[in-house]
């Protein structure tokens, strides 16, 4: 702390000592401090949250941070992986398994002598709080192509992202061989997540890429009902998601499961879709209002769909509207999703966050939509939807710069358990189960 | 081996960070390392300015393909001891900055030294206008040199600087932006990688007896980096950076970013503050 500051800090309470009890009860009722400021709040004080002990399970079924509800902060890293043989894709696999166990859980880290350094970076303080973190682990098309021994074990349907129209690809931005999903209630949580994993696995694994995002919070409604967070298009994002909380349409839309063609060991999985989509967000916003409403197929202010509809959850009724007089036949929401007999094979889980990454070299804003999004088949999903949208009109607003395609394994069960685990055991490699 | 940990709560966190172990080590034991680094840096810059020497004299003789050859060889030296030449702060300013240390980047006055003279030879392809930047760099490695063999070094630098050397590769050199116009940027590594494996070993019997495994970990390291490395080997040195396969940077990558945080931990070991 500065002297200044200090100086500061004394003359006011000088100032509210020296008037006496009388005088400050008089200051305050006359409407001058609020009270938070007369308790001694300083100006860098921690802004308080009573969601740092929220926690997500990591065992189970799925990985988590899928069907997770989405919290306010996210983000993707890419890694280049140089675990070569099945014991050291075994030893990246459980490590990663033990420091994400740990992350999410919360808990103190080991204390070493002080002439060496912390186990841990300590951002969030000596003992790490949960805060919602989810970590979820996804493996790119090369994490197969390049291990000979893992090549006959690839999902059917990972492949390598390939350009679409509209997109100028960024190659330090795109791909990898493993991608990390972090998420949780604030940026640092994650931020000390990542740097936990980096110092913990520098040997198997190089950072390629990251992109960090947020969604705005709102407050909680007295209703006890929830609406999906806006975009940097000031759009609502989420509306016509597929329920994460039904089950069996997870089973359908988002999980690999039994009777499918993929691998039996990814059964419980599911294809990872990452884009980074930049927004030029200046031109959209010198956009008249109705032609955005036409261009996204949605009413800006209430998330509603065309034709009567008064929230976001309303359905629109293409069949009733054949020649878009309602909502335009190339109006995102339509293009993405005919709403027919058999759109229904192409339903994908989007959980996005929102990006800003600073000014480009014309001055503009860097920022857009870390697109994520969740399916059991990635070609009837993200690959067929993402065909329909080529050419849309949204296309003069935005412009795909990066992301990858990543296959999700199944969550590790109990203690015993390793994300990854399935896939080895596939391939002969013997893995002990056993207490970590 | 002493293990000093205080348990943890966590048997997640205990499984994963392998926990560091730190040697019985007297002051007196390091004596005789820290006086066998000291000749070994002595003779790198003395090594350095005979090299200089000829380097600077290519240029100020109009010789640009003699410069150019001789540039990523002169730099190693230098390299190779950078921590204890980065003591001096002027020094390495006029020696070793880089454009982007000066706010005018390129045509900035206070852009000096090896950086600069690269920029005339490789990105203007001429030693026209090098001759002051020769000079002054000729008198700044003379004085480098002076002031070294009168330098009592501190133990901790010298053994921190093991990992030091990790830290500037990994921060600012695997990108190849050291000697961004040359592409000579493999000379560099290697001498990084070579000052830092002699700290390494000059220490090294003194933590063998209590931490075999650390010590095979490292040498095991720095041999990969070695295998790596002699694969873009020439006659005269290395091939240029952009050669390098995005496969064996990430493989570099990661052994520097493993050196990196197992010799941080060299300091530690050793009792040093
Ligand atoms: C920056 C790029 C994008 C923006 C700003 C954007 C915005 C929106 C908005 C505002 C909605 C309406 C509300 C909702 O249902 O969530 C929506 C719906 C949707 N978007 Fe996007 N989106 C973008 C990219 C994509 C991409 C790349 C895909 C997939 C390839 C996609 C697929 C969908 C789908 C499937 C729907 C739901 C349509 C429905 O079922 O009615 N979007 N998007
Ligand atoms: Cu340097």
């Amino acid at each position: 702390m500065t002297k200044v500051e200090k100086g500061l800090i004394t003359t006011r309470r000088g100032m509210l000592l020296g008037v006496g009890a009388a005088g400050s009860a008089l200051a305050a009722g006359l409407g001058g401090a609020p009270a938070a400021e007369t308790q001694g709040t300083q100006v860098t004080d921690a802004p308080v949250s009573d969601k740092t002990q929220e926690r997500q399970p990591f065992y189970g079924k799925h990985q988590a941070g899928i069907v997770t509800p989405r919290p306010a902060a996210g983000m993707i890293a890419s890694f280049h992986v140089l675990a070569q043989t099945p014991a050291e894709v075994e030893r990246l696999f459980r490590t990663l398994s033990e420091r994400i166990a740990f992350l999410m859980k919360g808990g103190t880290p080991p204390a070493f002598d002080d002439k060496l350094p912390p186990a841990d970076s300590g951002l969030l303080g000596p003992v790490v709080p949960p805060d919602n973190l989810t970590m979820t682990v996804s493996l790119g098309s090369s994490f197969f192509d390049q291990r000979d021994w893992l090549v006959p074990h690839k999902p059917v349907r990972l492949s390598r992202m390939k350009a679409s129209p509209n997109d100028a690809l960024d190659a330090d931005l795109c791909h990898g061989d493993l991608a990390l999903q972090i998420s949780s209630n604030t940026p640092d949580t994650n931020i000390h997540a990542l740097r936990d994993i980096l110092k913990n696995l520098p040997d198997l694994m190089v950072l390629r890429w990251k992109q960090e995002g947020s969604v705005p919070v709102l407050p909680p409604k007295p209703d006890g009902s929830h609406e999906s967070a806006r975009n940097f298009l000031g759009f609502r994002d989420g509306s016509a998601n597929p329920d994460a909380g039904n089950a069996a349409l997870m089973d359908r839309v988002v999980w690999v499961s039994e009777g499918s063609d993929e691998p039996a060991w990814s059964q419980g999985g599911t294809y990872q879709v990452v884009r980074i989509i930049r927004n030029f967000v200046e031109r959209w916003d010198r956009t008249p209002l109705g032609e955005q409403e036409r261009i996204i197929g949605r009413k800006k202010a209430t998330g509603a769909p065309f034709g009567g509809g008064t929230t976001e959850h309303d359905l629109p009724d293409y069949a009733k509207d054949p020649e878009g007089q309602v909502t335009p036949l190339d109006a995102h929401i339509r293009m993405a999703n005919h709403r027919n007999a058999t759109s229904d094979a192409n339903l994908i889980l989007r959980r996005p966050f929102n990006y800003s990454n600073g000014v480009s070299k014309s001055g503009q804003l860097e920022q857009g939509l870390l697109f994520i999004c969740y399916q059991a088949d990635l070609e009837r999903g993200f690959i067929t939807v993402q065909r329909q949208l080529d050419g849309e009109p949204l296309e003069e607003y935005i412009k795909p710069i990066g992301g990858g395609f990543f296959f999700t394994p199944p969550g590790p069960l109990d203690e015993t358990d390793f994300v990854g685990r399935t896939l080895l055991e596939a391939t002969g490699h013997a893995v002990t189960r056993i207490k970590s | 081996m002493k293990l000093r940990i205080t348990l943890a709560s966590s048997l997640f966190a205990l499984a994963a960070a392998a926990v560091p172990a730190t040697a019985e080590v007297s002051p007196l034991d390091l004596v005789q390392p820290i006086a066998d680094y000291k000749i070994y840096v002595s003779e790198n810059s003395e090594k350095l300015v005979t090299d200089t020497k000829a380097f600077t004299d290519a240029v100020k003789a109009g010789d640009l393909d003699k410069a150019k050859s001789l540039f990523g060889s002169t730099r190693m030296s230098y390299e190779a001891i950078e921590p204890i030449a980065e003591l001096f702060s002027d020094l390495d300013g006029s020696i070793d900055s880089r454009a982007d240390d000066h706010e005018k980047a390129e045509k900035d006055p206070e852009f000096t030294g090896f950086h600069r003279i690269e920029y005339g030879l490789f990105a203007e392809n001429s030693t026209k206008d090098l001759e002051p930047f020769a000079d002054k760099l000729m008198a700044d490695v003379t004085e480098l040199n002076k002031r070294i063999t009168e330098l009592t070094l501190p133990p901790e630098k010298v053994v921190g600087g093991a990992a030091v050397l990790m830290e500037e590769v990994a921060a600012t050199k695997i990108s190849g932006e050291e000697d961004r116009y040359s592409h000579t940027d493999l000379w560099d590594f290697k001498a990084n990688f070579d000052g830092s494996r002699k700290i390494f070993d000059l220490v090294r019997p003194l933590i063998e007896k209590d931490d075999n495994a650390f010590v095979a970990k490292v040498s095991g390291n720095f041999d990969a980096v070695d295998a790596t490395l002699s694969k873009y080997k020439t006659a005269d040195g290395y091939q240029l950076y952009d050669k390098l396969t995005d496969d064996d940077r990430a493989v570099l990558a990661a052994k520097v970013n493993t050196l990196a945080e197992d010799l941080s931990t060299l300091r530690g070991k050793l009792g040093l503050n």
